[in-house]
């Protein structure tokens, strides 16, 4: 595609690392020219003895710690889906916004594992007339229909005033037997396949 | 003659070569046994006649037009011709007497004139033959290349091979002195033969006849001394082919494209007289613009640069040429884009100037060198005002400038000045940061240059000496100081490049050094100066202790970092700068109260203490005269003893632990845990710093092993270190006499380091239990065992460090002081006995001794077992691994060892009530010291297998702890490491695998023996198996995965911690095999699938104290049932797959994020089925 033909020729790109994630939460780990025996002298584990000196140095102390799922999960789940014009992800364009993803009741609050928890996922188009925001709101439903548990409801909206048809759109990510219709579609559904491609 | 005619005619009719050869050998032998009478060789030659005849005298054209008979006729006359060539080939140098070796080069140079069909391959090789014979005469060389000439036009018609023949005997010809002697002789400067040549060869394109025809025209141009016309002649035959390339093709040949360029690049640079067609020649190509590709331009300029790296006469040769070179060259990096072409020709800049400079024995006139400078100097000043050109100008400038000493001495000052100026109005930060840069990048070049000052002209010495110094000494107060202190609170990216730049400014102003009378390297910069710069960059080191957690974000990271760097260059010149330095980190440090610190405290020290180790040891420092001289003798190793000295004056931070008498608190005394860190880190620093100096061999050069260095320390006081930096002690005396190249240094360092761990023990057993917390103590004995392994054998033995492991340095009479607990110690134990090498332990297993006692230790832990036997079990395995057995096994002390286990295995699982919890630690004990044997294939851990497999299998409740940790025995182990001198078999998981778990299946699959063993030996199988690499157990796979199946629906009377490590231990090996050999599995998918989905649901129940277990078990499941999509065809999995997505699109939703991540990539494995 020609530059002239995308619709927001020049959008807003964040870098990778300017991106919500999980790792950045915890105090940083201080890479410098003095650290390079870091995992000897500072080891993670002060005990180096008995059946725990076993091969699997990096040992995640947390495995087996209960982390229900919150909307930092979500992100991470729908962030890296490829915008269909630009090479760069919806985390980068800020399509996808970590405060625009709502999880109710939280994960963590629920009173049995097989409750309903709705999703709810407010998008940004890069302009108020892109009219790929439709093929955007279904790669991010069909990404979280693929990967979340049954007990989660999907809903896709075009966040309020960012769309000049935003009406139009929610109606059509909010159909049921639409969507399902529009993924029969073998180009659209190439489009997303696409799309997805760069989530792991 | 009869003889002769019927080998010729039986090569003739051969097709085979070794046949051929063996028919040439004889007519050989037969010429060298006639001692090459004229009728023998008469005759031999005679012998192809009949082939000759008929065709010979015809017209060529008569042959091409001929039948069949005619065309069999010049294969049969070129094989004959090719029997007296391959004749000739295995005839002796000796044998041929001249006149004969005259009459043959007739016979085969008429081919040339006569026989183009048949004659020319065997005809070249035989007069290559005769050229190296001993009767060959330079004039019938001569001869040879005047015929070989008469081919003319036909040359081109011959096959590649042919002509490869000739080239190869035109370049044996030329290069021959004697026959160029007589052709320069005969031909003059005219080189008639040359000009012949020429024109004979001039349409060659095969490769490898090419690389020799331009050997050969190097050759000419180079000696032979043709005329300028000839000259032009040979220049036009060769430059007609640049630039070269080679059209890939699809028999490799050989030679390269990159072959080709070189051997045309030899033809260009052969000699100066080509130097008036060459560089107008190579510079109208380049200046041909955008027609020119990459890889062309870069091939031009490595071209100039080896015309102008090999002509001699520069004067002559490249001073008329530098103008247009210069003019067509310095738009490729002013304006250039490609790095390799910016290279290329910044090496050819740099290569002019190296070469107007002169030699390393003769000089050239300096007007040379200056006018080319000028030239550049004129056309690059007003760029360094131009923020667009300034990198460009000054990469250009430093090229010209710095390619040597001369050059540089009489334009930096020049160049600083003009950067000063423009430093004053910078026109942008990034303008001010490439100024810097190129004032960085001149002072760095003066480092080298005078680093190389000795490899030089001796003038280069001097020029240097005398240099003018006034333009440097004024740098720092009045180009970076400035910059420095101006810097703001609130600093764009621009603007910390710029610092950085002044950082290492700073460094390199220190660094700098000025050759003084006695041609001793000293300081440029006064003391005062130094120091004020080491102050400016050690405040940002410190800064962080200075500030509180809410000011976190002030620190520019990068700054620092670059700052450390800068002072680790400056310490390494500047000898006071370390001392000073210290001193004002231990003063920070002092300020604080260390009983409570914050968390951000604690991590500003770690850093502050890190950095500050990095800068005094990662390198060895340079003994450079400081201005005014110092009065203090410099060592090498004064950073490396200020630092542990420093350290040690810290320690302890606090000699108060939160809790007193807690044990098992790791977080407790941090700060001190710190300190013992950055000693540990300083010994790795300084380590690597003399490996790759004086590398390992250093060590093993001079031998020590009468010297005892524990003895020489009993006459030190334990502070020995701190009062030497106190200037209270003497430094032994050889460390003051060390040069920093002498490896004695290297052993210098292992001794204090030895000291240094001696102090450190002694302290720690008799010190108190709050200062020395456990994580403290494990970092030293961490320490001890890294300066331990570094140490050779016979120091091992001779300073005694077996029974130091167990007396930790304690003198005769202070045993009674020790108060430290069974932990404390055998913390300080592993240490030593980690690094020490199997002989230095010799002593410990004597008699009853103490290696015994320790692997025989059944009596009972203390407060806090688990640490306890962990401990124990960790000096047990590397006793039993470093055990150097006697040669009866029967009577060796490992066996009493083994048996001593066997039988308490025996009786423990035997009725007697033993308390399980104790049995546990003890049995962990047990196996380490088993699996320390293991690892050195010690014949008698075989008898000891039994006992273990009886216990594993008795009715006890132990037996089922013996079973569960018999992987222990194939445990990887930190301490059974080469680094730390175990004796590791390379193939002992295969024997310990025969030997523990094969001769078990049997028993083990349901319906072999009764159920309570069967159960017992599965777990034991699972166990083992699960510690071993695939190949290991590839045979047995079919018993395995029966075993694997029942273990993940059977639990038996298994207790459930035992059940869900055989269920954990099942999943990982299914993992293995998964990877490595899917098909095995193929027949058991269903029952694979079913009960590995039933032990995720099972898992998915919360059970307490089992949560990390049964995560574990989830996500191994899930890894299982997600790899075998992956694996098996789609109608294998077919029928499981609607379940399957059911069951992965709840395990999404599970709890645990890895465990949920496992599951997406299976539930998207699985979606592809269908």
């Amino acid at each position: 595609m020609q530059n002239s033909d995308l619709e927001n020729a020049n959008p807003t790109i964040l870098s990778v690392s300017q991106l919500p994630s999980r790792g950045r939460k915890g105090p940083a780990t201080r890479q410098g020219p003095d650290s390079k025996c870091d995992s000897i002298v500072y080891p993670k584990r002060p005990w180096p003895y008995g059946s725990g000196s076993s091969s699997d140095e990096d040992v995640d102390e947390t495995d087996g710690v209960e982390e229900p799922m919150d909307e930092q999960d979500i992100y991470d789940l729908i962030s890296p889906i490829s915008d269909p014009e630009h090479p760069h992800t919806l985390g980068q364009l800020s399509v996808v916004r970590l405060p625009d993803i709502h999880l109710s009741p939280s994960p963590a609050e629920l009173p049995s594992p097989d409750s309903l928890v709705t999703v709810q996922v407010d998008l940004t188009p890069t302009i108020n007339h892109c009219s790929l925001a439709t093929v955007i709101g279904l790669a991010v439903r069909c990404r979280l229909e693929q990967t979340l548990p049954p007990n989660y409801r999907v809903d896709v909206r075009m966040k309020v005033g960012s769309h000049d048809q935003d009406d139009q759109v929610n109606k059509q990510l909010g159909d049921k037997e639409r969507v399902a219709a529009a993924l029969e579609n073998d180009t659209l559904q190439r489009m997303l396949d696409k799309m997805l491609e760069t989530c792991s | 003659m009869a003889q002769f005619s019927q080998w010729a005619l039986q090569y003739v009719l051969s097709d085979d070569e070794p046949a051929q050869l063996e028919i040439t050998q004889k007519a050989a032998r037969e010429i060298e046994a006639s001692r090459a009478s004229s009728t023998v060789v008469g005759n031999w030659a005679a012998s192809v006649q009949q082939w000759m005849t008929p065709g010979f005298a015809r017209d060529d054209d008569q042959v091409e037009d001929g039948d069949e008979g005619v065309s069999g006729d010049i294969i049969a006359r070129a094989k004959a011709l090719s029997f007296l060539a391959d004749t000739l080939e295995t005839l002796d140098r000796n044998t041929l007497k001249s006149d004969q070796v005259l009459r043959l080069i007739g016979f085969f140079g008429a081919m040339f004139s006569y026989d183009h069909k048949a004659g020319i391959t065997a005809s070249a090789k035989a007069l290559r033959q005769l050229c190296a014979m001993k009767s060959f005469k330079p004039d019938m060389g001569v001869r040879v290349i005047d015929d070989v000439c008469k081919i003319r036009e036909d040359f081109r018609l011959q096959t590649a091979a042919t002509r490869l023949e000739i080239y190869e005997l035109l370049l044996a010809l030329i290069q021959d002195p004697s026959v160029s002697s007589e052709l320069q002789h005969k031909y003059g400067a005219s080189c008639g033969f040359a000009v012949e040549l020429l024109q004979l060869c001039q349409h060659e394109r095969d490769p490898r006849n090419l690389m020799i025809w331009f050997k050969i025209l190097a050759i000419l141009v180079k000696d032979y001394d043709p005329s300028p016309e000839v000259t032009e002649e040979i220049f036009k035959a060769f430059s007609a082919y640049f630039p070269i390339s080679l059209r890939s093709s699809t028999t490799p040949i050989g030679i390269t494209a990159e072959d080709l360029k070189e051997a045309v690049r030899g033809c260009f640079a052969s000699h100066h007289r080509l130097a008036t067609f060459t560089f107008p020649f190579l510079i109208s190509k380049l200046d041909q613009g955008d027609a020119v590709t990459v890889a062309v331009k870069v091939d031009i300029l490595k071209t100039i640069k080896a015309c102008i790296e090999e002509y001699e006469n520069p004067q002559a040769s490249i001073v008329p040429h530098t103008e247009k070179i210069w003019n067509s060259l310095k738009y490729e990096v002013r304006n250039g884009e490609v790095k390799e072409t910016i290279d290329a020709t910044l090496e050819v800049l740099r290569a002019i100037s190296r070469k107007l400079d002169g030699t390393k024995t003769h000089k050239l006139d300096v007007a040379l060198l200056k006018s080319y400078i000028d030239l550049v100097f004129r056309d690059c000043r007003d760029d360094l005002a131009n923020p667009t050109y300034t990198k460009q100008a000054g990469l250009l400038i430093m090229t010209v400038i710095g390619a040597n000493i001369r050059g540089y001495v009489l334009y930096n000052a020049g160049l600083i000045d003009t950067i000063r100026q423009n430093l004053r109005q910078p026109k942008s930060p990034s303008h001010k940061r490439d100024l810097l840069l190129l004032l960085n990048s001149t002072l760095k070049t003066r480092m080298e240059l005078s680093k190389q000052r000795k490899q030089g002209h001796p003038e280069d010495e001097e020029t240097l000496r005398s240099e003018s110094r006034a333009h440097l000494e004024t740098l720092f107060h009045d180009a970076y100081l400035p910059i420095w202190a101006g810097k703001s609170k609130e600093m764009i990216a621009e603007e910390s490049d710029v610092l950085k730049q002044v950082i290492q400014g700073f460094a390199l102003l220190v660094s700098q050094q000025v050759l003084q009378s006695d041609g001793q390297a000293a300081l440029l910069y006064p003391t005062p100066t130094c120091s004020e710069i080491c102050s400016l960059l050690s405040l940002t080191l410190t800064n962080g202790l200075a500030l509180s957690s809410n000011d976190s974000n002030a620190g520019e990271p990068d700054l620092e970092d670059e700052a450390v760097l800068a002072l680790r260059n400056i310490v390494m010149s500047y000898r006071y700068g370390y001392e000073e330095i210290s001193g004002r980190v231990t003063a920070e440090i002092r300020k604080r109260d260390w009983a409570s610190p914050s968390a951000y405290s604690l991590n500003a020290l770690k850093d502050l203490l890190s950095r500050f180790t990095f800068i005094g040891c990662s390198e060895i420092p340079s003994k450079i005269a400081t201005n005014p001289p110092s009065q203090q003798p410099f060592s090498p190793l004064q950073h490396f003893l200020t630092l542990t000295a420093s350290l040690l004056e810290l320690f302890p931070l606090s000699s108060r632990l939160s809790t007193p008498h807690s044990t098992g608190n790791l977080e407790e005394g941090l700060a001190n845990a710190h300190i013992v860190s950055s000693l540990h880190a300083s010994l790795l620093w300084f380590l690597e710093a003399c490996e790759a100096k004086y590398g390992r061999e250093a060590l093993a050069s001079y031998s020590s092993s009468d010297q005892n260095w524990l003895e020489q320390f009993q006459h030190l006081p334990d502070d020995w270190l701190i009062q030497i930096r106190r200037g209270d002690a003497d430094l032994l005396g050889t460390l003051v006499s060390l040069q920093q190249d002498d490896p004695e240094v290297y052993r210098q360092f292992l001794k204090l380091s030895l000291f240094n761990v001696r102090y450190l023990f002694r302290a720690a057993s008799a010190g108190s239990r709050q200062t020395w917390s456990e994580r403290a103590l494990a970092l030293l004995s961490q320490m001890s065992a890294l300066v331990v392994r570094s140490l050779s054998e016979e120091l091992q033995v001779s300073c005694n460090l077996a029974h130091e492991a167990f007396n930790f340095f304690a003198g005769p009479a202070e045993d009674s002081k020790r108060s430290a607990s069974d932990i404390q110690t055998g913390i300080l134990t592993v240490g030593i006995l980690q690094g020490l090498r199997p002989r230095a332990l010799a002593g410990l297993y004597q008699g009853v001794g103490v290696a015994e006692k320790h692997m025989c230790d059944t009596s009972g832990f203390g407060t806090s077992p688990s640490q306890e036997s962990s401990v124990r079990a960790a000096i047990g395995v590397i006793l039993a691994n470093k055990y150097q057995g006697v040669s009866d096994p029967e009577t060796s002390m490992m066996k009493r060892v083994l048996d001593f286990w066997a039988n308490w295995y025996t009786e423990a699982t035997a009725s007697a009530p033993i308390n399980s919890e104790a049995f546990s630690f003890h049995n962990t004990v047990a196996m380490n010291v088993i699996a320390g044997a293991v690892a050195r294939q010690d014949r008698n851990v075989i008898s000891v297998i039994p006992a273990l497999q009886r216990a594993a299998a008795s009715q006890h409740a132990n037996g089922e702890i013996v079973a569960r940790s018999m992987g222990i025995l194939l445990q990887h182990n930190n301490l059974l490491t080469q680094e730390n001198h175990a004796v590791v078999k390379r193939f002992y998981k295969q024997w310990a695998y025969s030997h523990l778990a094969k001769p078990l299946y049997e028993d083990a699959l349901p319906g072999g023996k009764d159920n309570h063993t069967a159960n017992r030996y599965r777990v034991v199988i699972l166990s083992v198996v699960s510690n071993c690499p695939f190949t290991v157990y590839q045979d047995d796979l079919e018993p395995l995965i029966r075993l694997l199946v029942t273990a993940l629906s059977d639990r038996g009377a298994l207790s459930e911690g035992v059940s869900w490590t055989q269920v954990t231990s099942a999943l990982q090996i299914l993992v293995e095999i998964l990877t490595n050999e899917p098909d095995a599995l193929k027949g058991h998918l269903r029952e694979i699938i079913g009960r590995t989905t039933k032990v995720y649901e099972e898992c998915c129940q919360k059970k307490a104290g089992l949560a990390a277990t049964l995560a574990t078990c989830r996500n191994l499941a899930l890894q299982v049932l997600g790899a075998i999509p992956t694996k098996f065809e789609e109608r294998y999995t077919l029928p499981h797959a609607p379940p399957m997505q059911r069951m992965l699109a709840v395990a999404c939703g599970d709890p645990v994020r890895k465990v949920r991540e496992v599951a997406r990539k299976a539930r998207s494995n699985w979606a592809k089925v269908v």
